[in-house]
């Protein structure tokens, strides 16, 4: 038999009972539309998250306290309530005489409470020195960042989240020039950051920005430093940079085996591809619970397929006594599962995209969210793929049955 | 064309196995119009089956134009039955929700006709047996004496060696029975072998001649003696 044949006699058969048809591919529409929708949505949440930590600029290296602990990227034992004070002044200096290293910043961090008037909210500080908002790559919404003076001279003044200014200031008072209470420190504001950019190292929409000197002597009453961010010198290598920096905090601490390293580094490039492969884990754990309604579709498909193959018995003997092989009537029942799953999947797909489409303009619009529009190509062929192959896995049952039936059983059945 | 010697068939059901077909032995030689008759349960169902291959015997030999079924694998059979044999069978077999052209067809799907030589053949098969203007009229629409001359112009289509007939007028009318018979002896007389399995004495003697069934053996072989001038009636 001529696969066009096949073809005209599979689609005839489906046309016959369109609402059947239409209803089988019910199942794997919603199947593929979901992976679709799931999968796009994981590629926007990732869009996001990478955008968001590649605003802060990619030539950003963080050096914390205390030994890196396994392998890849874990988090250093500051990170996890330990106090450890090995970073220093002297490592700060030494950092600064590196060519390769076009600024450094430090900074000291602890939570208060912040107050105004009436309102208080309990917020994250950071005592910053004076390069951080360059090598953050910090913006402002309003007023000025803190100036060489304002940290030289301790100055009692602050940079604020823009969630914080909301909470303590509402939307109709300026912040800038309003005295701030943190602890038993006034603070005079004198900058908003943007709601954009430097994701990382926490929420900066609801911080305190102050001189390190404040920070560290009259609220937290130390001398180290809780992180150390250095800006690459964009002529070099991140990694170069990073085994430079390595070597100059080794050097200054005195560390000769690289195994008792008191300290760890991470690159904006190491963030990146840790959080690219959470989320890439992510949108692959979404699309395969999406595809648990696909298997139930292509269950579904099965079963229609046995009823049909029954229903039409007799169809089959008469086919097989005028000539069709075993393979004739497997290859016309499996060309009509397939087609259902096929033409179901191509649905599923432009429902998905208009899902996606919509989504994305309820969040941008009504929600004002920074939504990043993805629609990937991997889930479009993911969903032809799997919506065809589900075809054949879930068609070759029924179809099988089908082909084996013999011709005087069959011309017989009532 | 047909050359059987001692053919059986045996059928296990359970423990007990059935004898359908004891020990069958005869030839049809091509353009002969054989009618196979004999009671209920005589055997002449399974052997019209075993002759037109949708079914294997389980004992003797048959050749069909000089090849033994038993060298013969399924997909072999399958080809043999679309290139050498129509079917009409009793309850026509019809698809009701494809229209004439379509039935007659299906066989050349699954034949070596290229489909552009179909539609001629589909036509003139068609017009055969006299519905022409039904053409493209859906079979579920079509009276039983048309639904039976549609299953022989999809017997007819490929231009088979043989014609095998189950009961062909079992569901009919008299007068759609006599059309059915007369379309067949017409064919006969342009040469084509048919082998027709009734129970109806009038039916059967359309034929050349009757071999007679039972307990599956061949009770009788004999052939029918027409006199000039004989008018055929259905009951």
């Amino acid at each position: 038999m001529l696969f066009k044949d096949a073809f005209k006699t599979a689609t005839r058969a489906l046309t016959h009972s369109k609402t059947r048809t239409a209803l089988t591919m019910l199942g794997i529409i919603i199947g593929i539309a979901s992976v679709i929708i799931l999968m796009a949505i994981g590629q926007s949440v990732q869009k996001m998250i990478l955008g968001q930590v590649e605003s802060i600029g990619s030539n950003l290296i963080i050096i914390s306290p205390g030994a890196p602990s396994g392998g890849g990227f874990s988090p250093p034992a500051s990170a996890r309530g330990i106090v450890i004070t090995s970073l220093q002044q002297k490592d700060i200096d030494a950092l600064q005489r590196e060519p390769s290293i076009k600024g450094v910043a430090a900074q000291v961090a602890g939570q208060a409470e912040a107050v105004y008037g009436g309102k208080n909210k309990t917020v994250s500080y950071q005592g910053v020195t004076k390069e951080f908002f360059s090598v953050r790559n910090m913006k402002l919404s309003k007023g000025r960042i803190l100036s060489i003076s304002d940290i030289d001279s301790a100055s009692r003044v602050a940079v604020i989240g823009p969630e914080l200014a909301t909470a303590l200031f509402g939307t109709n008072i300026d912040p800038i020039n309003k005295n701030i209470r943190l602890k038993n420190i006034t603070l005079r504001v004198i900058g908003v950051l943007d709601s954009s950019g430097g994701g990382i190292g926490g929420d900066q929409g609801n911080v305190v920005i102050i001189p390190i000197s404040i920070a560290q002597k009259e609220l937290l009453g130390v001398s180290y430093f809780n992180v150390i961010m250095a800006q690459a010198d964009p002529s070099y290598e991140v990694s170069f940079v990073k085994a430079r920096i390595t070597s100059v905090i080794r050097q200054t601490h005195g560390i000769t085996d690289p195994t008792k390293d008191d300290f760890s580094i991470q690159t904006q490039q190491d963030v990146l591809s840790l959080l690219g492969s959470i989320t890439s884990i992510l949108t692959l754990f979404l699309a395969a619970i999406a595809s648990i309604s696909l298997i139930v579709g292509g269950i579904g498909i099965m079963n229609i397929m046995l009823v049909a193959v029954t229903e039409r018995t007799r169809e089959i003997g008469l086919r097989k006594a005028v000539g069709a092989t075993d393979k004739d009537i497997l290859q016309q029942f499996l060309i009509e599962s397939i087609l259902i799953t096929m033409i179901g999947g191509l649905i599923g797909i432009a429902l998905g995209g208009a899902i996606v489409g919509l989504i994305y303009i309820v969040a941008t619009t009504f929600f004002s969210v920074g939504w990043v529009f993805a629609f990937p190509i991997s889930a479009v062929l993911l969903g032809v793929g799997v919506s065809t192959f589900s075809g054949l896995v879930f068609g070759i049952y029924p179809a099988r049955q089908a082909g084996r039936k013999n011709p005087i059983d069959a011309l017989r059945y009532e | 064309m047909i050359i059987l010697q001692d053919l059986k068939k045996e059928y296990k059901q359970e423990e007990t196995p059935t004898v359908a077909l004891r020990s069958v032995t005869f030839t049809i030689n091509k353009g002969e119009f054989v009618s196979i008759m004999g009671p209920s349960g005589s055997g002449k169902s399974t052997l019209l089956h075993i002759l037109s291959f949708l079914d294997r015997p389980t004992g003797g030999s048959y050749k069909f134009l000089g090849k033994s079924i038993d060298d013969m694998n399924d997909a072999e059979l399958a080809h043999v039955r679309n290139k050498d044999m129509g079917f009409v069978f009793q309850a026509f077999n019809l698809l009701s929700r494809l229209t004439v052209y379509d039935n007659v067809e299906i066989p050349l799907l699954y034949s070596d006709i290229p489909p552009e030589k179909r539609s001629a053949l589909i036509t003139e098969a068609v017009e055969s047996v006299g519905l022409k203007e039904k053409l493209h009229t859906e079979t579920g629409r079509l009276s039983g004496g048309q639904k039976q001359r549609v299953a022989i112009a999809r017997a007819l289509v490929a231009d088979p060696n043989i014609i095998f007939a189950d009961e062909p007028t079992g569901n009919l009318d008299s007068k759609s029975g006599l059309q059915v018979m007369e379309i067949l002896a017409g064919l006969h007389k342009k040469g084509r072998t048919i082998v027709l399995v009734t129970h109806e004495t009038q039916t059967a003697e359309f034929a050349d001649r009757i071999i007679f069934i039972r307990d599956g053996l061949v009770e009788s072989d004999k052939p029918v003696i027409k006199r000039q001038g004989d008018v055929k009636t259905l009951k």
